[in-house]
């Protein structure tokens, strides 16, 4: 009887244990869904193709080519 | 000690012992039995927690994948009045902390009467953080979503906006809001007094919500928006809107309006601002409409493109008389010329041939007094002449009494683009198309070859592209005066082009709204729309045809 006594307050204990662990798994997936985001977010500004044109031409000072001198080529069926 | 006062003691402990086991057992039944719900109940609303899961809202994306409205990560704060010490301490290092005005915090945190009041919904996370490390008494923190639009001005208009409980609150925001908000979980929890989760009773969890890709390429929206802008304020104008479509497909490739705003400011925006033009607003198309027309006579098989007519430089029509826009002297004129050198008199009397019925009908065929089914809300369907008097015979082919949208023109020019088939234009990706036939191959062909010739030798001459061959149309049309007939001063001047003509790849509109200095389409607008097809035409790289 005491045997079956103390296995359940084991058996009790141990589930404590485990939702505490999934619980702070559970912080630590939220955290870790806003950092990833927060870092999509920075990606896209970043990324963003009226940013890299501007500093393009403002940091580099390159131009858009001309399309009147760009030349296409036809490579014809492989 | 005598046994009889012994007996008299005994006795007297037994009755103190009854009376605490009776007192005990009393109690027992008052809290077991009398009061065993109410205190069931606030046992389980100490211990028990019922969450929701919030479903994080999907990304609308570009048509390469690049973020447009995202999910980003923000902390709540809240407080209990009744537990907040120091009222004025607390609001003043919160204001410090969130960069609030204190004195509204003061209020919520002095008034006792309530048990929650939110001090800032969806506060900078860096700074939450920052405030809950002082450990103030009676403040309480929760992880929230807040949306951001990354690129800021990029597709505002068209982007729309999601309120602070992540509805979406307009355009695709609100249209796709189904598929983007997913469905929030629920979890019963047994808490212990540090909050921590002791036991998970029961669980649903959360539906994310889905990512959606648009058509819109944000290279060519940024670009777009970019033109736009300098070309409304070159000419002073009030608004413009530019629309690059695939008359392919019918996608949507770009949607600009002019005045622009930061889609992350959407709230502060005024109403005026926030409008998608190119689908909600309404204008009088001028001669951007006579494509119809012809295409309707074309088709029926009144005329053929080198049938000649002799054209005066006014046409009476019932009570009206309209003339041309610079032809002085009486000319014969092709079909073909009628539309190249966008004759009034020219298409009028195309018109007069087709009759009432049969112009509608070309009207109706071409999409036009019909919502185009685009993804968007609050499409405007355009708007029909009030009535049909003797003169709007006249006015209608010239585009004059009657408005449209300009996706709706665009949709039309896509069809002629598209050898006479009509396609829904759309702005998410991959939606299934709606597809039918205009006219045939051959009268599309026919128009395509006139609308070359405007741009050759006609009225839209500023809209050619270096290399490739430019099929189009100018647009001029007068604003009707609120207080009857038309303004002199005001007009709507439009360009509506494709390219390359000989294959085409892309339909641009451009529409500019009360222009100064200048009123002519193929003044205002078709420089606009050489500078977004010219960039487009490389970006895409698109060969060069001519």
């Amino acid at each position: 009887m005491a045997l079956l006594l103390a296995g359940v307050v084991a058996l009790n204990v141990a589930v404590l244990r485990l939702n505490l662990q999934s619980d702070q798994l559970a912080e630590e997936r939220a955290r870790l869904r806003a950092e990833s985001a927060e870092l999509t977010s920075m990606l896209a500004v970043r990324s963003a193709s009226a940013r890299t044109s501007s500093l393009a031409r403002n940091k580099l000072g390159l131009e858009q080519a001309d399309p009147a001198t760009t030349t296409y080529l036809d490579l014809g069926k492989r | 000690m005598s046994a009889r006062l012994s007996n008299r003691r005994i006795r007297l402990l037994l009755v103190f012992f009854t009376l605490a086991f009776l007192g005990i057992f009393g109690r027992a039944v008052w809290l077991q039995a009398v009061h065993a719900r109410p205190l069931d109940r606030l046992a389980r609303g100490q211990h028990h927690a019922n969450i929701e899961l919030p479903a994080a809202r999907g990304s609308l994306l570009d048509r390469n994948g690049q973020e447009l409205a995202i999910g980003k990560h923000a902390i709540t704060v809240y407080a209990n009045p009744r537990h907040v010490p120091d009222p004025r301490a607390t609001a003043i290092a919160v204001g410090r902390a969130l960069r609030i005005d204190p004195d509204r915090l003061y209020g919520k945190l002095a008034d006792r009467s309530r048990g929650f009041v939110y001090l800032a919904r969806k506060a900078d996370p860096k700074r939450a953080e920052a405030l809950k490390a002082l450990e103030l008494t009676g403040l309480g923190f929760y992880p929230e979503e807040r949306r951001a639009y990354p690129q800021g001005t990029v597709a505002s208009h068209v982007l729309g906006f999601a309120g602070i409980d992540n509805k979406g609150l307009a355009g695709l925001e609100l249209s796709l809001n189904k598929t983007l908000a997913g469905r929030n979980g629920r979890q019963s929890v047994i808490r212990d007094p540090f909050g921590r989760t002791l036991k998970v009773l029961s669980s649903v969890p959360a539906e994310e919500g889905k990512n959606v890709r648009l058509t819109l390429d944000q290279t060519l929206q940024a670009n777009a928006q970019s033109v736009l802008q300098r070309t409304v304020r070159r000419w002073g104008a009030k608004a413009a809107t530019a629309t690059v479509l695939d008359p392919t497909t019918g996608e949507v490739l770009a949607m600009a309006s002019e005045p622009s705003f930061d889609a992350n400011r959407f709230p502060e925006t005024d109403r005026d601002t926030q409008r998608n033009r190119a689908v909600t607003d309404n204008y009088e198309p001028g001669s951007t409409l006579k494509v119809v027309t012809v295409a309707g006579a074309l088709s029926e098989g009144l005329v053929t493109p080198s049938t000649q007519f002799s054209l005066e430089p006014k046409i009476q029509v019932a009570d009206r008389v309209i003339g041309e826009a610079h032809r002085k002297h009486t000319e014969r004129m092709t079909v073909a010329q009628i539309l190249s050198d966008s004759s009034n008199v020219g298409t009028i009397t195309l018109a007069e041939q087709l009759g009432r019925e049969r112009l509608e009908k070309w009207v109706e065929r071409f999409g036009f007094w019909r919502k185009s089914g685009i993804d968007f809300p609050g499409e405007a369907k355009g708007i029909r002449p009030f009535y049909w008097s003797g003169s709007t015979i006249g006015t209608l082919p010239i585009g004059h009494g009657i408005a449209v949208t300009p996706i709706q023109m665009a949709a039309a020019y896509g069809a002629v683009a598209n050898g006479g088939v009509w396609i829904r234009p759309s702005l998410i990706a991959n939606r299934p198309s709606q597809r039918r036939r205009v006219m045939s191959r051959r009268v599309s062909d026919q128009l395509m070859s006139m609308l070359r010739d405007v741009v050759i030798e006609g009225t839209g001459r500023e809209a050619e592209v270096e290399g490739y061959q430019v099929a189009g149309k100018t647009g001029t049309a007068a604003k009707p005066d609120p207080s009857g007939g038309y303004s002199e001063s005001l007009y709507v001047a439009s360009f509506v082009g494709v390219v390359p003509a000989s294959n085409p790849r892309l339909v641009v509109l451009i529409t500019v709204d009360e222009p100064h200095g200048a009123i002519w389409g193929g003044v205002v607008a078709a420089p606009a729309f050489q500078e977004i097809a010219r960039f487009a035409l490389q970006y895409l790289e698109i060969p060069p045809d001519a």
